[in-house]
């Protein structure tokens, strides 16, 4: 149970990201299935299967998270509340849980009834599924506007599991269309499905800014605020990739339109799902309309964008804190530890000592050097003129070599915490998996570079690495003691983790747009100058 | 075997998530906006009033209010019934001189529990 409660925060937002993201696929299905894919024509009967299989995989996915999410969240009530099941067994998550496993069973039961009329019935378990996520979201807690707001959320986790769940749904049912002009008839009707949906979807996203951000230095000034904002901008992002789509469907016929347009909804896919898991991280956080102490003011932020040396000498393993756990312990026993909310598990935060700021700082600083020196020879390699920069992804490994040593200075190999401390603390954890990932990374994109690996999926490992690892940045906690510093390392960090995005999907659009798409030609140009971008802003992060 | 493209694209899709999901920040959710007695202040015993006001409803049922008594033993202090939907009101009684601390954890209205403390110190009258 100790265990439980230490992991409980982040066992929480997991089960909620799971839960959203295969609600979205469960909702997004149908959608498709009544609205896309049934067109008067019994050659969609393949089509239909493969979207009755995959919504029953992603309702038993959605309930067996749900059932998750409950189970974790009772358990840490009753052991830490000292309540029975049967005091637990009211509470609204449980009830909102109850409905989504009833609403996905009867979707799995549904789907196995091989009757057109039964998928029109599907719709009403659907929507129960979106009842239950909104009766989990900001909107049931608020103390005003609490039904208007929670209509507006419904519209908006609405069109988002129509556009994005559909996207997949469509992506699936291309290749087993029987023919180019019944796959056509399907992107045409998704358009004008996912034209719609992301109309509700800014309409509603919008009044809800106004309702939980509600001021423009409420934006820039809270962790919120900036997610919000880099939502927005991810949906920009989206939505050019949906116009591209567009003009695709509308241009005459051709043997690479199918093509192009199942990549770009690729590229689409992976970008919308990082859209709503960063949706899901919201949830976790106060709306910015509350905080109104402690946000940073734009004197702040230009004070610490303002450019500087960057700092490449560090401090001594000696000067920073022996060992983070005891200090933190220390620092709650005596009350010097913030006392704000923190969720079951947390000890709270204390405040980073200098020598832990410039230790973070040179950190960042030399992956600066090591990133931009990468983008600059990437850049070389793409003009063809200079062979012997394709090797530019071996610069990695001394990245990794680099994180593996200085991003945890208090376990193994240089703190007295052993190397099994790694399994047991997520942050930490996480550190290591990202070292492991920057060498598969090198390795991988190393060959395709250099000639070794010319076709298949393993070109793709570099794209697909760089835009997930980009996404796990965009939510990447700092513990920096206190919550102006936090959100002025997220204010840096979320320009970090949206350049990451673009260079990764760039590099996969380069990489599967047939070569008749000139779309093809800017993406390759464009991944490198995200990552000549990544490696200047690297260079100017600060802590102080 | 080879994976049909659906099945590779929901694989990584799923992998992509799931390492996603391991880096969610676990920040808390309700905040307490104002609290009586308010953190580190000094009051007069030996029965003070407690309020907490979050900027959340809050599920007064299956939130608890703990004193810890400045000889580190803990007393569950009973939460009013009455109190609007964003407050949790209860009363200490029978408190000496020296330093406390009321421990909290909420569950909000959308599920999220969230827990702190209020240290403050109790004078004579």
């Amino acid at each position: 149970m100790a265990r439980l409660l230490q992991i409980f925060g982040f066992l929480s937002v997991l089960f909620r990201g799971g839960t959203l993201t295969f609600g979205s696929l469960t909702i997004g299905g149908i959608v498709f299935l009544n609205f896309v894919a049934r067109i008067a024509n019994s050659q969609s009967e393949t089509v239909t299967q493969i979207c009755l299989r995959w919504i029953r995989r992603a309702a038993v996915a959605l309930a067996v998270m749900q059932m998750a999410y409950i189970l974790a969240s009772s358990l840490i009530l009753m052991q830490s509340a000292d309540m029975t099941m049967g005091d637990v067994s009211g509470a609204n998550f449980v009830l909102a849980g109850i409905l989504a496993i009833a609403s996905a069973l009867a979707i799995v039961a549904l789907s196995g009834v091989q009757r057109p009329k039964i998928y029109a019935v599907m719709l009403a378990p659907a929507a129960l599924i979106l009842v239950s996520s909104v009766m989990t979201s900001h909107a049931m807690a608020r103390l005003d506007y609490r039904f208007p707001l929670a209509v507006v959320t419904a519209l908006h986790q609405g069109a988002t599991a129509t556009w994005l769940g559909g996207l997949f749904y469509l992506l699936i049912a291309i290749p087993r269309s029987p023919d180019n002009q019944f796959a056509r008839q399907l992107i045409a009707r998704f358009s004008k499905l996912a034209l719609i949906s992301v109309a509700v979807l800014a309409a509603a996203g919008f009044t809800l800014s106004l309702a939980y951000v509600g001021s423009i230095p409420a934006i820039y000034g809270t962790s919120y605020g900036i997610m919000v904002a880099t939502k927005v901008v991810l949906f920009g992002t989206l939505l050019l990739l949906g116009a591209l789509n567009f003009q695709i469907a509308r241009s005459p016929s051709g043997g690479s339109v199918i093509s192009s347009l199942k990549r770009f909804g690729e590229a689409e896919l992976g970008i919308g799902i990082t859209v709503i898991l960063t949706a899901a991280s919201l949830t976790s956080l106060p709306p910015a309309i509350d905080l109104k102490a402690d946000r940073v003011s734009r004197q702040e932020i230009a004070a610490r964008l303002a450019p500087q040396i960057p700092r490449l000498a560090s401090p001594a393993v000696q000067d920073l804190p022996e060992d983070v756990y005891a200090a933190e312990v220390t620092a709650f026993n005596g009350g010097t530890l913030s006392s704000a909310s923190f969720v079951p598990g947390q000890a709270g935060t204390r405040p980073n000592t200098p020598a832990e700021k410039s230790w973070s700082e040179y950190n960042h600083h030399w992956a600066g050097l090591i990133v931009l020196a990468i983008g600059l020879l990437a850049f070389l390699a793409q003009t063809k003129h200079f062979p012997w920069a394709r090797n530019w992804p071996l610069l990695f490994l001394g990245l990794s070599l680099f994180l593996f040593l200085r991003s945890d200075p208090e376990t193994w190999p240089l703190g007295p915490n052993g190397f099994w401390v790694t399994l047991q603390d997520p942050e930490v954890l996480l550190h290591r998996i990202f070292s492991l990932l920057v060498i598969g990374l090198a390795i991988f994109e190393w060959r395709v570079q250099t000639g070794r690996v010319a076709t298949g999926n393993a070109r793709l490992v570099f794209p697909a690495l760089v835009a997930v690892a980009s996404a796990l940045l965009l939510t990447h906690s700092h513990s920096l003691g206190n919550i102006k510093e936090e959100v002025l390392a997220e204010l840096s960090h979320a320009p970090l983790a949206i350049l990451g995005v673009v260079a990764g999907w760039s590099r996969w659009l380069e990489l599967r747009l047939p070569a008749e798409n000139k779309v093809r030609d800017r993406m390759a140009w464009l991944w490198p100058t995200c990552l000549v971008l990544i490696g200047l802003l690297l260079l100017n992060y600060r802590e102080m | 075997m080879r994976l049909s493209y659906g099945n590779r694209l929901a694989v990584s899709l799923f992998a992509g998530a799931a390492m996603f999901l391991m880096a969610l920040p676990v920040l808390a959710h309700a905040i307490l906006l104002e609290s009586s007695p308010s953190i580190n202040t000094t009051v007069a015993g030996p029965s003070i009033p407690i309020k907490l006001r979050f900027n959340v409803r809050i599920d007064a049922t299956r939130s608890r209010l703990t004193l810890v008594t400045p000889d580190a033993s803990t007393q569950l202090l009973a939460i009013s019934k009455n109190a609007p939907a964003d407050i949790l009101a209860s009363q200490a009684q029978g408190l000496i001189p020296g330093e406390y601390r009321i421990r909290w954890q909420v569950l909000a209205s959308d599920g999220h529990i969230t827990r702190g403390e209020i240290p403050f110190k109790v004078m004579q009258p």
